[in-house]
């Protein structure tokens, strides 16, 4: 009896491929999530280039809930925060300026006044180098 | 006079190199692709000034009620008590002084819970935070807060 031999094709089979890649492909698509990366960089101080900000010597920015500013006992808006500062950063480019928010206040009017304090070199053309961020602890222990 | 024989055009759209780019775009993908360790959703603030996060950076975000998740940058974030802030935040400095925090907090918590958190990373000698925010826009500048 003749027996007939099936021949056997030896290629890896590719014609699947593209199908899987686009399967995968699909796949990071939905599943890739855009996340915000970004943030406005704040420097903590470390105890050993600390020292204690003069209040009197300083400008005290409150900030009320409802996002209403005070600076130095003013009230201003936020777009006035800058010119009033121009003058005195002149004078001292290293003039101390202390953020301070009501407990109740909401985060983002904070982060409104940072962040514009950190646009001043392109709206006044200085630096506000010298920011402080008390916390309530440590306006506790050293608020006099 | 003998007109010559016009040549068949193939009608069949090249699928050759379809495989070459879809594993391009795999690669792409597969590159650029960003783990997240905090999904907490949250309404971020919007600024102008944005500055590029570090990859790894630890994570605390704050949801508008005050609920605390943190995250040491590499495993997923997990809730915390706001006392337990401090000792999640002097561990990840004991481990590495230099390491970065991202505070990720909704635009409307009350600044108290923000404060806490701050309070914990000045104690635990935390040496920068990125303020995690959204890009303003001329329109969202506008609206305020």
């Amino acid at each position: 009896m003749k027996l007939k031999r099936g021949s056997v094709n030896d290629e890896i089979p590719t014609a699947s491929m593209a199908d899987i890649a686009f399967l995968l492909i699909i796949y990071f698509m939905v599943t890739t999530t855009f996340a915000a990366t970004r943030g406005i960089d704040f420097s903590l101080p470390q105890e050993d280039n600390s020292s204690l900000v003069d209040k009197e010597e300083s400008v005290l920015i409150e900030i009320q809930p409802g996002g209403v500013l005070l600076v130095d006992n003013k009230p201003l808006p936020l777009d006035g925060v800058l010119e009033y500062l121009k003058p005195k950063l002149e004078r001292n480019p290293m003039k101390p300026v202390i953020i301070r928010a009501n407990e109740m206040t909401e985060y983002g009017y904070m982060v409104s006044v940072f962040d514009e304090l950190r646009q001043a070199p392109e709206k006044i053309g200085l630096e506000v180098k010298n920011v402080s961020i008390p916390t309530q602890r440590e306006i506790n222990m050293f608020w006099y | 006079m003998r007109l010559s024989v016009r040549s068949v055009q193939n009608q069949g759209i090249p699928t050759a190199s379809m495989a070459d780019i879809a594993f391009l775009l795999i690669i792409f993908f597969m590159v650029t692709i960003n783990f997240e360790v905090d999904k907490t959703q949250v309404f971020l603030p919007k600024t102008q000034i944005r500055e590029e996060i570090p990859k790894k950076a630890a994570y605390i975000s704050i949801t508008e009620s005050g609920q605390i998740r943190v995250s040491g940058g590499e495993e997923i974030s997990v809730p915390v008590h706001p006392e337990d802030v401090l000792s999640f935040a002097a561990d990840v400095v004991a481990r590495d002084p230099q390491k970065q925090f991202v505070l990720k907090a909704d635009k409307s918590v009350p600044y108290r819970y923000v404060d806490g958190v701050i309070d914990s990373l000045k104690q635990a000698k935390a040496s920068v935070i990125y303020l995690l925010s959204e890009q303003e826009t001329v329109d969202s500048g506008a609206e305020g807060g």
